[in-house]
This record gives C-alpha cells, sequence and structure tokens, in this order.
C-alpha cells in the first residue's frame, strides 16, 4: 500500500511541471529544426527553415487568411451538420429500438470505407465548390458523432432506467433526464475527435477540386515548387485545427462541469 | 427495451453475450446476411427510384465490372494492403515502443508529447506531398504516411494502459522479488494490452486511409490511383468498384486485427 501516497504526491508536481517542459520541448523542437536547415544549408524542397517560413506566412497573410477563412467556414459547416445528424441518428435509435437493426448496419457499411476515398464521388455529385466539403466533413464528422452518442446513450445503468419507469417517466423523460446527463463525457470527447478530422477533410478534398482554401493554396504551391509556401500553409492549418480543437474542449468544460 | 446491445459485430467486435455464443462462423453468417440485405436494398432503391447510374450505380452493375475487368482492381488491392500493412506494422511497434519509453521516463513524456500531438493536427495529405518529395515515388513512402498516421493512438493507448496498473498489485509483485522486467512482462505489458488492441482497431482504418491518400501524388498502381482516375473520366461505376474493394480491404483487415484481439486477449477484458 506504499505506492499509494508517493502516487497523490507526484500527481499535482507533474502538472505543475509538465507545460514548462511541453514548451521547452516545443522551443528544442524549433531550435533543432532551424539549426539542422541553417548549419547544413538544407534545400528549401528538403526542409526550410522555421524563421524563412513564418516570414513567408506574414508576406502572404492576406492570401494564407483569406484561404484558413474559406476552409474553418467548410469545416465548420460541415461539422454541425455532421454533429446534429449523428445525435439525431442516436436519439432516433434510442426512441424508437426497432430502428437500430436498419441504421446500425447502414451506418456501418458506409464507414467501413475510409472516408477520404468518397471524395472524388463527393466531388463529381455536388462539384468543386463549397457543397461537396459541407458533405464530406459532415459524413466524417457524423459517424465518429454518432457512434460515441451511441455509446454513451447505452451505458446508463439497466436499473436507474427501471426506477425511473417505475415512477411513470416515458422514453423522452428518460432520454432527457438519464441518458443525456450520462452520455455527455462520451458524447463531448466524439466532438472533441472530430474537430481535427474536420479540418483535415476539408483540406484533403480541396486537393482534389476546389475554388480556394488551405487545401488548394497547398496544392498550387506544389505545383509551384513552393515548398516555402506548402509549410507555411500546413502551419496555419496546424493553428486553425489547434484553435477549433481548444473552442470545442473548452465548452466541453463549461458543459460538463461536474466530470 | 430500449437498452438493447449494440447488435453488429463490427461495432462490438466479440461484444454481447448472444453473439459469443454464435461463434465466429455464426458471426460471419451474420455479416453476410446483412452485407446481402443491404446489396439487396440498394438494388430495389435504385430501381424504383429510377436513380441515375451517374449517382448511385446499381450494385449489379458495379459487380459485373468488377467481374469483367478483375486485374486493376486484384493489382491495386494489393499494391495498397502492402502499403496498409508496412506502415500500420511500423506504427504499431514505434507506437508501443514509445509508449513504454514515455512510461519509463516521465521528463522525456513531458517534453515530446505535445510534439506529438501537434504533428497530428497536420493535414495528412500536405504532409503526403512533403513525404513523396523524400522519399520519391515509392511503396515507402506511401507507408511512411500509414506510419504518420497510426503511430499516435497506439502511443497515447499503450501509455493510458500501463498507467492503469493497480499500484497494489505491483507492490505485491515487487515484495516477492519481481525484476523491472519481470513486472512489465508479467502485469504492466498485460493489463495495457487491451487499451492497446482498441488503438490497433482504430490504426488500421487509419493506416488505409494513409496508405490512399498517398497514392493521390503521381502513383500507376493503386485503390487510390483507380479512385482519381475514376473522378477525372467520370467513371462513376469504376469508382464505385474501388470503394467496395477498398471496404473489402478496411473490413478485412479490422477484423484480422480484432481476430488477434481474441486470440491474444483471450481474458476478454473489452472495455
Amino acid at each position: 500500500m506504499s505506492a499509494a501516497p508517493e502516487v497523490i504526491a507526484a500527481a499535482p508536481r507533474a502538472g505543475g511541471c509538465a507545460l514548462q517542459r511541453g514548451v521547452l520541448g516545443i522551443v528544442l523542437f524549433v531550435l533543432a529544426w532551424e539549426g539542422i536547415a541553417r548549419g547544413f544549408h538544407l534545400p528549401s524542397y528538403t526542409l526550410p527553415a522555421v524563421s524563412d517560413i513564418l516570414a513567408s506566412i506574414y508576406a502572404k497573410r492576406s492570401i494564407l487568411f483569406t484561404a484558413a477563412g474559406f476552409t474553418l467556414t467548410e469545416a465548420v459547416v460541415g461539422y454541425v451538420i455532421g454533429a446534429l445528424i449523428g445525435v439525431t441518428l442516436a436519439v432516433v435509435i434510442t426512441l424508437v429500438p426497432p430502428t437500430r437493426a436498419v441504421l446500425l448496419p447502414a451506418a456501418t457499411a458506409i464507414n467501413s470505407v475510409p472516408v477520404v476515398a468518397y471524395s472524388p464521388l463527393i466531388l463529381l455529385w455536388f462539384g468543386i465548390g463549397m457543397p461537396s466539403k459541407f458533405v464530406m466533413v459532415a459524413l466524417a464528422v457524423s459517424f465518429t458523432v454518432f457512434l460515441s452518442t451511441l455509446a454513451g446513450f447505452d451505458r446508463v445503468d439497466r436499473r436507474s432506467v427501471d426506477l425511473l419507469r417505475s415512477f411513470g417517466a416515458g422514453r423522452l423523460a428518460i432520454l432527457w433526464r438519464l441518458r443525456l446527463p450520462t452520455a455527455l463525457p462520451l458524447m463531448a470527447a466524439g466532438l472533441r475527435v472530430s474537430t481535427v478530422r474536420a479540418i483535415i477533410v476539408a483540406i484533403v478534398t480541396e486537393m482534389l477540386g476546389a475554388y480556394g482554401g488551405l487545401g488548394w493554396v497547398i496544392y498550387q504551391a506544389v505545383l509551384q515548387i513552393d515548398f516555402v509556401q506548402v509549410w507555411g500553409a500546413i502551419f496555419v492549418a496546424s493553428a486553425a485545427s489547434l484553435a477549433f480543437f481548444g473552442l470545442v474542449g473548452f465548452a466541453e468544460r463549461r458543459i460538463i462541469f461536474w466530470k | 427495451m430500449s437498452a438493447s446491445p449494440l447488435t453488429h459485430p463490427a461495432v462490438t467486435p466479440g461484444g454481447s453475450a448472444a453473439l459469443r455464443l454464435l461463434g465466429p462462423l455464426g458471426r460471419l453468417a451474420r455479416g453476410l446476411a446483412i452485407l446481402l440485405a443491404v446489396f439487396a436494398a440498394w438494388e430495389a432503391l435504385v430501381v424504383l427510384f429510377g436513380i441515375r447510374p451517374y449517382y448511385l450505380p446499381r450494385p449489379t452493375v458495379i459487380l459485373a465490372a468488377l467481374v469483367q475487368t478483375p486485374a486493376p482492381y486484384i493489382q491495386g488491392f494489393l499494391r495498397t494492403l502492402s502499403e496498409t500493412l508496412i506502415g500500420f506494422a511500423s506504427g504499431a511497434l514505434f507506437g508501443i515502443g514509445m509508449g513504454l519509453l514515455f512510461f519509463r521516463a516521465r521528463a522525456l513524456r513531458e517534453l515530446v508529447f505535445p510534439l506529438f500531438i501537434v504533428s497530428q493536427t497536420i493535414p495528412v495529405i500536405a504532409f503526403g506531398a512533403l513525404v513523396v518529395l523524400w522519399f520519391g515515388n515509392t511503396l515507402f513512402a506511401k507507408a511512411a504516411i500509414a506510419f504518420y498516421l497510426t503511430f499516435f493512438p497506439v502511443t497515447v493507448n499503450t501509455l493510458l494502459g500501463l498507467e492503469s496498473v493497480d499500484p497494489r498489485q505491483e507492490a505485491l509483485l515487487r515484495s516477492f522479488g519481481a525484476s523491472p522486467l519481470q513486472l512489465m512482462t508479467r502485469l504492466q505489458f498485460p493489463t495495457a494490452l487491451p487499451q492497446i488492441f482498441v488503438a490497433l482497431r482504430l490504426a488500421s482504418s487509419l493506416a488505409l486511409v494513409g496508405a490512399i491518400v498517398g497514392e493521390w501524388f503521381g502513383d500507376t498502381v493503386g485503390l487510390g490511383v483507380l479512385l482519381l482516375q475514376g473522378m477525372y473520366t467520370e467513371n462513376v461505376v469504376s469508382i464505385w468498384a474501388t470503394l467496395l474493394v477498398s471496404a473489402l480491404l478496411g473490413t478485412g483487415f479490422y477484423a484480422a486485427v480484432a481476430g488477434a484481439e481474441r486470440v491474444l486477449v483471450f481474458w476478454g477484458a473489452e472495455q
């Protein structure tokens, strides 16, 4: 039993240090990158220096920020549509149990193909404007949210359901008062994971055909062999993903205060 | 009974007690029956509503296309399969190794782990452009992309699994004089194994995504190439045929990983 107090004592210490070490790790990594790229005079198609990439981002900020806005719009709209579809499907299955036998295999069959493989088909169907990106992002997000929400609804203790039912609660009341609060942590985890996926799927689809966006910028830069620009777009895309992820994570901590 | 268990094997592999009683043959038959039902419903829908083949061809037309010219699909299947397998295997080994390392060296974990997280926000296709540039248009460039998508979830779950070991069990083993190596092989690693397999199942689909996306940079063989060719020639039947082959590859690979899980984690700790 001697290990238990050690674990408790170690936890807060690690928490205080973790952030500093994390920042230190990233700083060291950037310095090593800069040093290697400058020290070995690496050509920009192998590895451009971080300072060059940042300078290029600043120089082309209007192009990159317009593109990031384009991509974020696609990702957020698709994300909202996908999340709504996912939650709705899970609610339908929970309220009308017979639909489970149809909806679950159908969803699993659609998802047995990797989502990005659908993009050529979706581009043919919906054109290369924004709608095809909404569809792709919604497709990617809805399945993750659907499965995590359903797993959350199913996790409820059956005795609690029986107790509520014995007091005369209907299916809707059980869903609202018991299943939804129980499912929220799992649902939120699905929603959080989906943020990064949403942006990545939007960018992947843009590269196959689009009028604008980060994926389009990356594709053009690859064609023009401008690899500093490719890295610049990658940096901006990473920052956008982290911001979206952070925002949803923040909302999660506010809404699920009991966790 | 609104709380009935999930019924599809792909969602809870070996999940409910009823499915376990059915055995692997029963599960297979069930899966095939569901597949046939989906195909029949699809065929009926297309015929009933008169959907144009440009939007949704009938499954029989797609299967006929597969049977008439099987060569490119078989070649593509094998090529994409080898890329997926190499990327998955290297990613899984690297991920488990990093998980063990991070578990041992806390300072190293706190230094490197944030970098791992940031690396996962890089859009895979942009990374793909760079990888193909670095390694040339080879099989290994594609496997490298599959590797990049695979290692992160495996690292995270290995670490989580190792940290979920009950300290009292650890203290007990240590009191009997177990060495750190024995502690790892007898207690810590077996405890982490179910968590690791959760990540491996997820990684099996991610590795396939990496391989397909990697082929979009001017390769000549592979399922990703067939998809792009189908898009440029607006050959919807060929796109659907490739999607079916991808589904076969993805489901087969997933089932293989889940099967390995049932054999290795025979005590059946799923959650």
